[in-house]
């Protein structure tokens, strides 16, 4: 959402979290590979990955539960890589929230400021400031379990905040929460923590969630950062196979380099009758090995075939997934291939009129221009 | 017809349970209202024996004594137990943990008898060697009784502990208190209940005992049970029966504050979860 905005200042901006080639083994098993990541002062930066991916360990090692096997956390240019975690001037809101069960919410917000010594009256102020932001100012009273889901959540959120660390950790913010809240309360956390102006990690597995919220994503695999980049950039223009399956659904064509001009290129694809074809120049050798990767929604389907001679298929229509707002159209070429499509329900469809629609057995053929297809060499 | 059939068999069953755990202990409190000396024979409602109880200062000593080392060995054996919890709980994977967990567990299952002679043989030849401890007494039956409570407490922290959020803790540690005092501010406050029920079940625990306690006791030192037991091998008192009715007393009465107690905070917390529940969905 406000990923467009802040993407632009990226230059001016000051790095406020270095993370230089950490990692950490278990017992021989690298949970996170050398990672290397600037965190920019006020950005929203989430970690996206499968689970066992190492982006919980990433945000464990920033918080100080556990220790790096090597390498250095950086904030502020300060090395925090050996602190305790009391010692580190950033806080954390738990998937569980972890609200401690024996004290009133206003007693769980004060606590990290009573730790700092901080002279009564003044949390007193503090606490009710925190309240007021994450709005639940006439709960001060109540202890956790008198409070729903939304409600625990707001008040981790309020804890984590009351120090005024900076830097905020999120682990899976919206983990607890049922689906309808969670689109709620994701955008309703942005606002927050725009309005507070925190740098804040987060660590999710949810695409969805992690886009809505971040302006930058950082995409893990097997410990190692794969991809980092605007939700635009890491949906858009994937670097591997594995980022472009692993973020949104992908048509992916593995090839051979047939010809290279500076302004295209030219691709044989096993799976497909006619070439593959680039609207640009691509940097490899006649004859290697890569893979195009097609977005479904940049797949068009029509009954009549394209004008064009390239980056087409014909098809069978095998299944139909109608999603209300589109469809998903699996088509099988002749290859054996499955191609996804997804077609908007732009005009409004009734029972009726289903002579005119595409459907399940249809010959049909696809096609897409010569800007959709993101060559992938690794 | 059927099932009238068996609604009547599972009422005479548990009539028939029920009576056989509780008429013995409803006759002994009716028989220490008994006028007559001799236990079996009802002449009279009265209640001397319990005057006579009271005034028997060797029972009283006993009791008094049995309270003492109850409520001693109790607290050492939360404060042992519960360590032993926190290390098999918290500290990982540590070589011999499967020894230190099945050894901390096995005077559970160890025969009375054995622990009370295995003791009474320790103490003896280390008054022998080093001069400690002086003969036997309350010391003796303190450091017995802990040693076997704290096993029963150390299983009851221990599950306590297992279903404790280890991120409550890490959430204490993250927002700047040190390992110390989150134990004794976050992990201490949650666990108490547990403490709580691991020191009464000691406390009880102690209080019953009499087979080890006749090994390592020595002169000066007869906790209640030794004396009942030694009394009734005379021929059964009166008073006992009156001491036995108090004992009841007392125990049903803290059972039922208890229950009472825990009845009440359940409700409460079910009235406020609804009215969380409520406004969530006003919002």
């Amino acid at each position: 959402m406000s990923s467009s905005v802040s993407s632009t200042s990226n230059s001016v901006r000051k790095v406020q979290l270095q993370i230089n080639g950490v990692s950490k083994d278990f017992d021989g098993v690298l949970a996170v590979d050398n990672v290397s990541l600037d965190i920019y002062q006020g950005e929203i930066f989430a970690l996206l990955g499968a689970s066992g991916c190492g982006k919980t360990t990433l945000l464990r090692l920033l918080a100080g539960f556990e220790v790096p096997s090597a390498g250095s956390i950086l904030l502020d240019g300060e090395d925090l890589s050996r602190r305790p975690p009391y010692q580190r001037p950033m806080n954390m809101m738990f998937q569980s929230y972890a609200l401690f069960p024996h004290m009133t919410v206003e007693k769980n917000i004060a606590f990290g400021l009573k730790q700092d010594k901080m002279p009564k009256a003044r949390i007193a102020d503090k606490v009710a400031e925190v309240l007021e932001l994450v709005q639940m100012n006439g709960y001060a009273h109540r202890k956790p379990h008198q409070l729903s889901g939304g409600q625990q959540q707001r008040v981790a959120l309020a804890r984590s905040l009351a120090k005024s660390p900076k830097l905020l950790l999120l682990d899976e913010p919206m983990g607890a929460l049922d689906k309808k809240l969670r689109t709620r309360m994701q955008l309703e956390i942005v606002n927050i923590l725009e309005e507070v102006g925190v740098t804040c990690v987060m660590v999710t597995h949810d695409q969805e969630e992690a886009m809505t919220m971040a302006d930058r994503v950082g995409v893990m695999n097997n410990g190692v950062l794969s991809q980092v980049g605007t939700p635009m950039e890491v949906y858009e223009q994937p670097n591997s196979r594995m980022t472009a399956e692993f973020i949104g659904s992908v048509n992916m064509f593995e090839g051979t380099l047939k010809a290279d001009a500076v302004d295209c290129a030219e691709i044989q694809a096993d799976a497909l009758d006619c070439n593959l074809y680039i609207g640009h120049g691509i940097t490899g050798t006649e004859g290697m090995e890569l893979a195009v990767a097609v977005r479904p929604e940049k797949i068009n389907v029509s009954r009549e075939p394209p004008s064009q001679q390239y980056n087409m298929a014909r098809g069978v229509v095998e299944d139909i997934a109608y999603l209300g707002s589109h469809s998903i159209y699996h088509i099988r070429l002749r290859s054996g291939m499955i191609i996804m499509a997804s077609v908007g329900n732009i005009n409004r469809q009734l029972a009726s009129d289903k002579d005119q629609r595409i459907t399940w057995e249809d010959e049909v053929y696809v096609s897409w221009s010569d800007t959709c297809g993101v060559v992938l060499y690794s | 017809m059927h099932s009238r059939w068996l609604t009547r068999l599972s009422w005479s069953v548990l009539v028939t349970g029920f009576g056989f755990l509780y008429i013995p202990i409803v006759i002994l409190i009716i028989y220490s209202f008994n006028e007559s000396r001799l236990v079996t024979v009802w002449s009279g409602f009265s209640v001397k024996w319990y005057g006579e109880l009271f005034r028997d200062e060797q029972m009283m000593n006993a009791v008094w004594m049995s309270l003492k080392i109850a409520f001693m060995s109790a607290s050492a054996a939360v404060v042992l137990g519960s360590m032993a919890a926190l290390i098999m709980v918290r500290f990982g994977v540590f070589k011999g943990k499967m020894l230190f967990t099945s050894m901390i567990t096995a005077p559970l299952v160890m025969p009375e008898v054995i622990t009370g002679l295995s003791l009474l043989l320790l103490f003896v030849s280390l008054d022998q060697f080093i001069g400690w401890p002086d003969g036997r007494g309350v010391l003796t039956i303190w450091i017995a009784h802990t040693t076997f409570c704290m096993a029963y407490v150390t299983v009851v922290v221990n599950s306590r502990l297992q279903d404790l959020d280890e991120s409550l803790e890490e959430a204490a540690l993250d927002l700047g208190a040190n390992r110390l005092k989150v134990f004794f501010v976050i992990t201490l406050p949650i666990i108490a209940p547990a403490l709580a029920a691991g020191w009464l079940l000691a406390f009880t625990l102690s209080l019953d005992d009499l087979v080890i306690a006749s090994f390592v006791s020595g002169p000066g030192s007869t906790t209640l049970p030794m004396e009942v037991f030694s009394s009734v091998r005379l021929g059964v008192s009166p008073k006992v029966n009156a001491l036995s009715a108090l004992l009841i007393a007392v125990v049903s009465s803290f059972t039922f504050v208890a229950w009472w107690v825990l009845r009440r905070q359940e409700r409460l917390r079910l009235v406020d979860l609804q009215g969380a529940q409520k406004q969530q969905d006003q919002a």
